[in-house]
C-alpha cells in the first residue's frame, strides 16, 4: 500500500513535470485519490480515431506497479479489442505480460499504438473484429469514424 | 518557463537512474545476472515473487522487467570486482544438479580471496614437489567447481581437458627436477589458465588460486569445505553439519538469490 502510494506519487511528480512532453497524452490525478487517475488521449492521425480525444479511466490497484492496473475507455469507441458497452481493453500488458516497469504514460502509449494497429484475431468487439477479419477495411473505418463523430468529437454548433 | 526546465534538468541529474519498480534512487542494488539491469533488491524480489506465485512449480528462469532476458539469479553486496556473462542459454529447470554446496562455491568467488592462503602451506607443497603425486578427488572437485561457475550439467569435456592438462605437466615434471619451485608454481598456473580460461573468461584466475588451494590443502571435498566455510564464517549448517562453531560475528555472504529456491527472502 505505502509503495504503491509513493510510487504513484512519482508518477504525478513526473506528469506535472513532463506535462509538454507527449502532447497526446493528458494525464490527470482525482484529486482526493491518487489510486484513481483518468487521461485523455488523442486519437493517432491516418485513423479512424483522427481528430477524436478519448477518456480512460485507471483504477491502481494496492499491488501496484505488482499489479497491472484497470483500464477502460469512458469514452464510446468501436475498436476490436474494446469492449463496446463496458470499455474493457484486451491488451496484453494489461494481463500476462504487465512489468512493473509500465507506468501509467507509457500504458496510454501503449493504448494508441492498440488504436492505430488492433488485433481483429482476439477481439472484445466482435463486430468491429469480424468486419476486418473479413477483409471490409472500408466498413470498419467508417463505422470506427462514425462513432468518433459521434463520441469523441465535441459537438459542433 | 526557463527556469522551470533547469529545475527539471536538475531534479533529474540528481537522480539519473531510479530503480524502475519503485521510481525512488535504488536501494541495496541488484542485478540481474544475464541483463545486468539494476533494481532495488526488494523491489525486484517482490516482483520475482509475483511471478512464480502464477507457476504452480517455481519457474528456473524469471524475465526481466525492462527488457524481457531470462534471467536465473539476482546478483546482490557486488563490491567491484568483475562481473562475468554467462555464455549459457540452458535452462536450469531440468537441473537438479546445482545443489548447495554448489550454490556455495559459486557465492565464494563473490568473496575476496587470499585469507586461506595462511591455513595451509603453499610454497611448501611446490618445494616438495607434491604435485607430483597424483590426487584421485580432483576430477570430482574440479567439475563441481566448473558446474558452479559455468550452471551446466554436463561440463565433462572441459573437466577432462583441464585434468589433462595438469596430467601431463605432472608428466614432464619427472623429466626436467631443477626448475625452481617459483617457476613451477608460475608455469603450473598458466597451464591451468589457458586451459580454462575459453571457458571460465573472467574467473579463470580465481579458478586457478582455488584448485592450487585444493591440491595443496590435500584435504577431502567435505573437509576443505568446512575449513573454507569456517573461515569465512558463514553460517550454512546445511552444509558443514554439526562442525561449525557459533561465529560471533556476521560476516557478509555474497547473496544470490535463485528463483527455484524456496526462500522467504527477507533475512
Amino acid at each position: 500500500m505505502q509503495a504503491s502510494r509513493a510510487r504513484l506519487f512519482k508518477e504525478y511528480k513526473e506528469v506535472q513535470r513532463e506535462k509538454t512532453a507527449d502532447p497526446d497524452i493528458q494525464l490527470v490525478c482525482d484529486d482526493s485519490n491518487i489510486f484513481k487517475w483518468t487521461a485523455l488521449i488523442k486519437g493517432p492521425s491516418e485513423t479512424p480515431y483522427d481528430g477524436g480525444v478519448f477518456q480512460l479511466a485507471f483504477s491502481v490497484p494496492e499491488q501496484y506497479p505488482l499489479q497491472p492496473p484497470q483500464v477502460r475507455f469512458l469514452t464510446k469507441i468501436f475498436h476490436p479489442n474494446v469492449h463496446f458497452k463496458t470499455g474493457e481493453i484486451c491488451l496484453d500488458i494489461l494481463k500476462n505480460a504487465w512489468s512493473p516497469a509500465w507506468t501509467l504514460q507509457s500504458v496510454c502509449r501503449a493504448i494508441i499504438a492498440l488504436m492505430a494497429h488492433p488485433e481483429p484475431d482476439s477481439p472484445l468487439n466482435c463486430d468491429s473484429g469480424n468486419l476486418l477479419r473479413s477483409g471490409d477495411i472500408r466498413g470498419f473505418q467508417s463505422m470506427a469514424r462514425m462513432y468518433t463523430r459521434l463520441a469523441a468529437m465535441p459537438k459542433k454548433g | 518557463m526557463a527556469e522551470d526546465g533547469r529545475n527539471a534538468a536538475e531534479q533529474r541529474a540528481s537522480d539519473p537512474n531510479p530503480c524502475p519498480i519503485c521510481l525512488a534512487p535504488v536501494c541495496e542494488e541488484s542485478y540481474l545476472d544475464q541483463c545486468f539491469h539494476k533494481f532495488c533488491y526488494s523491489c525486484i524480489l517482490r516482483w520475482i515473487k509475483v511471478v512464480t506465485s502464477k507457476h504452480s512449480s517455481a519457474p528456473a528462469s524469471v524475465k526481466c522487467p525492462l527488457c524481457k532476458t531470462e534471467n536465473f539469479s539476482i546478483i546482490r553486496s557486488y563490491s567491484g570486482g568483475f562481473f562475468q556473462q554467462h555464455h549459457d542459454n540452458e535452462n536450469l529447470d531440468n537441473s537438479a544438479f546445482f545443489t548447495k554446496s554448489h550454490k556455495y562455491r559459486l557465492q565464494c568467488y563473490y568473496t575476496d580471496e587470499g585469507g586461506l592462503l595462511n591455513k595451509f602451506n603453499v610454497p611448501r607443497y611446490w618445494k616438495l614437489h607434491k604435485y607430483v603425486q597424483s590426487n584421485p578427488r580432483l576430477i570430482s572437485w574440479v567439475r563441481r567447481e566448473i558446474q558452479a561457475l559455468t550452471q551446466e550439467e554436463d561440463v565433462d569435456i572441459i573437466v577432462h581437458h583441464i585434468l589433462g592438462v595438469i596430467e601431463s605437466f605432472r608428466r614432464n615434471e619427472q623429466k626436467q627436477i631443477k626448475v625452481t619451485p617459483q617457476a613451477k608454481q608460475e608455469e603450473f598456473k598458466i597451464i591451468v589458465s589457458e586451459a580454462a580460461r575459453p571457458f571460465l573468461t573472467g574467473r579463470t584466475d580465481r579458478f586457478v588460486n582455488e584448485l592450487e588451494l585444493f591440491l595443496v590443502s590435500s584435504l577431502t571435498i567435505d573437509a576443505f569445505d568446512r575449513v573454507y566455510i569456517q573461515h569465512l564464517g558463514w553460517k550454512m549448517p546445511e552444509l558443514v553439519g554439526e562442525v561449525g562453531e557459533p561465529v560471533e560475528h556476521a560476516p557478509l555472504v555474497p547473496h544470490l538469490y535463485f528463483f527455484d529456491e524456496d526462500c522467504d527472502g527477507n533475512e
